[in-house]
């Protein structure tokens, strides 16, 4: 019984979800986010799908219009069995981040082991072969994602460290070893995302700034609400915050993103910018679907500029 | 009332604890959490002073013979107040680790902040002038030391995490000492023993021939808090990830009044030691984070003791 909610900035599909359970050809628990690229004209997923044995691994879709995928029966990204990754990979891996650079797509997920959650790095040329790089953090550390470019020479990434519930960036001559880290976004009591946040979809180059999207937590004596907010960052040094809207972008609203194993989450690790400047943001919604939204370039930076009119 | 307690390994020394809040020339709370290094036939001690207002910095106290000291008359490191590691250091500077290497002393500490406690490391070469390189770390890591030399070319670290609510000790190596990563699990906590809660890293490794010797702190959550022990642990010459050899019990429990009494109860934790010519060992700890205590014992022994022979 989808309600149609249309106040949020982003609009949802109206066939939303786009991929459900009964399109896997495959019995899961569950179906969080999904990272995404567009590719000569196809768009790929890498979607993480807990599998019956309760682990998380990371899956392929693809499609040739951005709404109706077929998804790859065998997992591309699953826990290592390689004696350097075995220990910190054991319980599964998830929310897979693409950055293309230089003709690498690069792929940050969370790997999850008895020594808690830390981020990991791979590239791929063409979504057959995954090679992993290494692990770039230590525990616990969530929601890595890389820039699409060098910025003053230099790889960035930001990240969701273990304490202080915010965003930071870290630097990297060599996408192996990282420092120079400063807090970019932190929460905000009183509002929406006064919880933690962390970065959604890795940064969007705009001509305003790096466009960030970012989930934000508020935590209720419910449980948990997870959103999407935005904001831009300058482009040469993202620690300066140009602009940060002041609501939400997209909140849990529809049955399919209220209810599910996580319910009232909308979580998102990907978005495609298209040529006529139409953006598709990927997300999971109540950990049980992925869903489609869209907006435009302009809108959401005119949103972030200006956000909402306070009375 | 001091009760002499003869069981441990480490044997304390008839005067502890050798500096006491009442030993600093200035207005402070307490001072735990010392390192000690070997300058210029003196000893030092890089104190961890917490202020009145409650936020700790570092003062420098001298010996000549490293029993008994005479502190500085002014504190040697602030947290900064401006530049850019002003906001990660807005709830003080704590717990450093002096190495020395290649004719510079390096320091690493906890920078305490509004986003948690981050390693910095800072260098001097005369003990006057300090000067912060870098934070090496993000924010939830603390207890960090560095390896006195390079391994297989690159500088390595110890420091501890906290993963899944779990702290262990893990490695980290750096080809610039700004720039950190291949990140890897060295020592856990163990179920059932005086370390099960967290552990980490506590004196900077000491080179030996069987292996770097690494004197940890393990913690035991009890239904009163917290109690802090020592360890010992030995980790291969060339790959430290992995463990020779780790002791079953402890070298140092807290036992004495000054161990069990003060602002954090039931702690003794140790920041350094200095290895003398004749294989003795002076190790410097923190007591019930309110004063600074020294224990001996004997290098070889205490490789011995690491064996569990």
């Amino acid at each position: 019984m989808p309600r149609k909610f249309r106040q949020d900035v982003i609009h949802r599909w109206r066939e939303n979800p786009v991929i459900n359970f009964e399109n896997l050809p495959f019995r899961c628990h569950d179906m969080y986010n999904a990272g995404c690229i567009k590719i000569d004209g196809e768009y790929i997923l890498l979607i993480t799908i807990e599998k019956l044995d309760g682990r998380p691994a990371i899956y392929f879709a693809r499609s040739e219009d951005g709404l109706y995928f077929n998804i790859e029966r065998n997992p591309f990204i699953t826990s290592s069995p390689d004696e350097d990754f075995k220990e910190y990979e054991e319980m599964g891996v998830l929310d897979a981040r693409i950055t293309p650079i230089d003709g690498e797509y690069y792929i940050i997920y969370l790997a999850m082991g008895r020594h808690g959650i830390v981020l990991s790095i791979g590239k791929t040329k063409d979504f057959k072969t995954f090679e992993r790089m290494g692990i770039i953090s230590q525990p616990d550390n969530k929601a890595g994602a890389l820039f699409p470019r060098k910025l003053n020479g230099k790889f960035a990434m930001l990240e969701r460290p273990n304490t202080g519930d915010g965003i930071w960036i870290a630097y990297s001559n060599d996408l192996l070893t990282w420092g120079e880290r400063e807090a970019v976004l932190s929460p905000r009591g009183g509002f929406w995302d006064q919880g933690r946040i962390g970065c959604a979809v890795p940064p969007i180059e705009t001509e305003a700034g790096w466009l960030l999207f970012y989930y934000g937590v508020k935590k209720t004596s419910g449980g948990t609400l997870t959103r999407i907010g935005a904001a831009i960052l300058d482009k040469d040094n993202p620690t300066k915050i140009i602009n940060r809207s002041n609501i939400p972008i997209l909140s849990p609203r529809e049955l399919y993103e209220r209810i599910g194993d996580l319910n009232n989450v909308i979580f998102s690790t990907g978005a495609i910018l298209e040529e006529s400047g139409e953006i598709k943001l990927y997300y999971g919604a109540a950990d049980n679907c992925i869903c489609l939204g869209t907006t435009t370039l302009s809108e959401i930076v005119d949103f972030c500029r200006n956000g909402l009119e306070e009375f | 009332m001091v009760r002499r307690i003869g069981r441990d390994f480490l044997r304390r020394f008839d005067e502890n604890p050798i500096l006491t809040a009442e030993d600093i020339p200035f207005r402070c709370n307490t001072v735990f959490n010392g390192s000690p290094i070997k300058f210029n036939g003196e000893y030092l001690i890089l104190l961890r002073v917490e202020g009145q207002q409650g936020y700790s910095f570092f003062a420098l106290a001298r010996s000549k013979k490293g029993f008994h000291y005479d502190v500085d008359e002014k504190p040697v490191m602030l947290p900064e107040k401006s530049g850019k590691f002003a906001l990660y250091e807005e709830r003080g500077i704590e717990d450093p680790r002096i190495t020395y290497m290649e004719g510079v002393y390096y320091i690493l500490f906890t920078a305490a902040s509004r986003f948690g406690p981050i390693i910095e490391i800072a260098k001097t070469e005369d003990f006057k002038k300090y000067e912060r390189i870098a934070m090496i770390s993000a924010p939830g890591n603390k207890d960090g030391v560095l390896f006195p030399e390079k391994i297989n070319g690159k500088y390595a670290r110890l420091d501890r995490p906290i993963g899944n609510d779990v702290g262990s000790i893990w490695i980290s190596y750096s080809d610039d000492l700004i720039h950190w990563g291949h990140s890897k699990v060295v020592v856990s906590p163990r179920p059932g023993y005086w370390d099960s809660y967290r552990i980490g890293a506590s004196v900077p490794p000491i080179r030996t021939d069987k292996g770097w010797l690494e004197i940890f702190h393990g913690i035991r959550m009890t239904a009163s808090g917290p109690v802090y022990h020592a360890g010992s642990v030995l980790l291969d010459l060339d790959d430290p990830s992995k463990i020779i050899a780790r002791c079953d019990e402890p070298i140092l429990s807290p036992r004495e009044d000054y161990e069990r009494i003060g602002d954090v109860n039931n702690v003794v934790f140790a920041c350094g030691a200095i290895v003398e010519e004749d294989r003795s060992m002076k190790v410097y700890y923190g007591s019930a984070d309110t004063s600074i205590c020294m224990a001996t014992g004997n290098l070889d022994e205490l490789i011995d003791r690491t064996f569990n022979d």
